[in-house]
């Protein structure tokens, strides 16, 4: 009787080959989710890196923009002495300031300038900027921090002249020590990394989790698939299995992207603070394979009770705003990292990477709580969908 | 050979306006779909499961299939309880039922191939079993195509192929001539007669329809249901002397709409049976 020899194995593998054939046609899908998911943290990575590095060079070129150098002398020498260019403001730097067309704020120098400081008056020196030219705007403090640098000389210099000390006028020194090592520095910039990887890894099993169970039933291909002699634990396994390969697929493909990715890296300091090797995408997939199969399940268990694609596509809405806004808790709690952070799926998952490009990395016992996690909500999902697959068919 | 016995199912649908923000709950619905079907269907003959709309020709099916639990009633699959050994009797039961969506990105072939592995057969013997239902039902250049895009005629037989697939012993169809062409009929009851005989490997084939030229054309004998209830049983020639009629539907109207005929249509509403 060929009843007996229909193992539940062959089944569960037979309905997971037919699914994976099934997904991989669909072509069209398939490229949506590579472009929009895969490609996207990569892009933002580089976006980024070209984003700092035009103020790196800017830091680097040591320029200064000056309207009437030629009434301050003194003023020109302290920034000669400081390696400074000193280049012409030109006539309309005003309107060009605010297209945005000139980058660097413009000093102005008033008229009488070298006088006024010899007689002791004090001039104004204005540094003209535009709040909305964010190019000017960042090299505004540098160049204000070198004129007060002009100033404090000229004070010393008056002081010393009269026989006074200079340290009464600094009675206290302030140095900054920021404990931050480079990596963690970087995680402000590359922190939404790891938000792009969550829902490449949704985008990866939503479809085939909706095609597989709502899709089936809006088709009527779900009754005719359940006259067969069949196991419905090993009709779900397969599916299951399906989708959350095509999920740790795309997974595996989004965490890899990124070593290519950073030797496109136009910043050399970015370069040197994301360091993303082996190692960190080794790490990055074992937080995101479990939570793959788990998102997986979840996503078919909420779809099977849906009558068409449409449907569920609506009801698995629910789910994707989940994914998307957990993980924003690390944004708005300024308390840190907390022990329950891991117990959420999806913000866990989001706490763990954001280690791993911090350079921390995690042990054993952090992923575990997350693990545990998701394989309870793989095995409850697994059975809601078994529970409701027959009801689901002939309804 | 199927043997049903007694079989009956009801179904307590949601009540009217229950679901709402309303405060008043109304009681929720019984529908008796099947209350008591009964029929034998021997080998190498075809049965015609007559019946109107709503008589519950498709949920007695779907308990056939095991996807429904019956209330009551027995059914038998060649001396195989279905209730009590549902895989080994969906093992001998050929299965076209009202819902035969195909998948769409797979070609007709690995449509009937997934059916016939998920039977047990090996690949090879399900693509060998492939080619040989194409043969039979005219369907080879349908083969190596994708099914998107399929007529509904070609749908039906690429469906018919995928639930013969194993070929078992017994053939259930759920009004397999729904939305089919004059030539796309003539070529199912070509298929379903040759499969009659002993060279077609002598099926017993049961057949759920509405219409009665399919069953006076096809069947061998005939179970009219009407209500949830076998109502008459025969030959058509038996059940036209029954009825002391010439014309087949006259006999069928008679049969299946008796309790409306007698006890008159204002007095009694037997809608709980109209699903």
């Amino acid at each position: 009787m060929s009843f007996a020899n229909t193992s539940f194995l062959r089944s569960a593998l037979t309905v997971y080959r037919k699914e994976i054939v099934d997904a991989l046609r669909d072509r069209r899908t398939l490229l949506v989710v590579l472009a929009s998911s895969v490609m996207m943290g990569p892009l933002v990575l580089i976006a980024l890196s070209s984003f700092i590095a035009s103020f790196e060079t800017r830091a680097e070129k040591r320029e200064v923009v000056v309207l009437h150098m030629e009434r301050a002398p003194s003023l020109r020498n302290y920034f000669e002495r400081q390696t400074y260019t000193i280049k012409p403001a030109p006539a309309d730097f005003e309107q060009q300031l605010r297209k945005s067309r000139l980058g660097d704020p413009v000093v102005v120098v008033p008229e009488g300038f070298e006088e006024a400081v010899l007689h002791g008056d004090v001039p104004v020196v204005e540094v003209v900027s535009d709040s909305a030219n964010k190019q000017a705007e960042g090299s505004s403090a540098r160049i204000q921090r070198l004129l007060q640098g002009f100033s404090r000389e000229r004070a010393t210099l008056n002081l010393a002249v009269r026989g006074v000390s200079a340290e009464l006028l600094e009675p206290m020194q302030v140095e900054e020590r920021d404990l931050a090592s480079t990596q963690t520095r970087a995680t402000q910039i590359t922190g939404m990394l790891p938000f792009f990887v969550l829902m490449a890894v949704l985008y990866g099993a939503l479809n085939a989790a909706l095609d597989t169970t709502a899709g089936e039933r809006e088709r009527g291909s779900l009754e005719p698939l359940l006259m067969n002699p069949v196991e419905r634990a090993a009709l779900v396994f397969g599916k299951w299995g399906a989708v959350a390969s095509l999920s740790m697929l795309i997974a595996v493909l989004s965490c890899f992207s990124f070593i290519p990715a950073q030797w496109l890296l136009k910043s050399d300091t970015l370069q040197a603070m994301f360091q993303f090797g082996l190692r960190e995408a080794l790490l990055f997939l074992a937080v995101l394979l479990p939570f793959a199969a788990a998102l997986s399940a979840v996503l078919m268990a909420v779809a099977i009770r849906c009558k068409s694609f449409k449907e569920a596509q609506a009801n698995s809405a629910v789910v994707v705003l989940g994914v998307s806004v957990l993980p924003l808790f690390t944004v708005f709690n300024e308390g840190g990292e907390e022990g329950w952070h891991l117990m959420i799926p999806a913000l866990a998952q989001n706490t763990l990477m954001t280690r791993v490009l911090k350079g921390e990395g995690f042990g054993v016992e952090q992923v575990v709580v997350p693990i545990a996690v998701c394989a309870v909500l793989t095995v409850v999902g697994v059975w809601a969908v078994a529970k409701m697959l027959r009801t689901a068919a002939v309804r | 050979m199927i043997i049903v016995d007694a079989l009956a199912k009801h179904f307590t649908a949601p009540a009217p306006g229950g679901r709402g923000f309303s405060l008043k709950r109304h009681a929720p619905q019984v529908v008796h779909a099947v209350r008591e079907v009964s029929f034998s269907a021997p080998d190498g003959r075809i049965t015609g499961l007559l019946g109107p709309n709503g008589a519950g020709k498709t949920t007695t099916l779907r308990m056939l299939a095991g996807l429904i639990t019956p209330d009551a009633g027995r059914m038998v699959v060649d001396g195989i309880d279905v209730n009590e050994r549902p895989r080994e009797a969906l093992s001998r039961l050929g299965l076209l039922s009202d819902a035969r969506g195909l998948y769409p990105r797979l070609t007709a072939r690995e449509n009937i191939v997934y059916y016939g592995v998920l039977q047990g057969l090996s690949r090879d013997a399900a693509h060998a079993r492939a080619d040989t239902l194409a043969a039979m039902l005219e369907m080879k250049p349908l083969l190596e195509r994708r099914t998107d895009g399929f007529s509904q005629g070609e749908r039906m037989k690429t469906a018919l192929a995928r639930a013969l697939v194993h070929d078992p012993a017994n053939i259930v169809l759920d009004e397999p001539t729904n939305g089919l062409d004059v030539l796309a009929t003539r070529a199912l009851r070509d298929a379903l007669r040759f499969l009659r005989t002993p060279e077609g490997g002598g099926k017993c084939i049961v057949f759920s329809t509405h219409i009665m030229q399919e069953v006076e054309r096809l069947c061998d004998s005939v179970v009219v249901v009407s209500h949830g209830r076998t109502v008459a049983t025969g030959s058509v020639a038996e059940l036209l002397a029954q009825t002391r009629e010439d014309d087949f539907e006259e006999a069928f109207v008679k049969l299946a709409f008796q309790e409306e005929l007698h006890a008159g249509a204002a007095a009694h509403q037997p809608q709980e049976a109209a699903r």
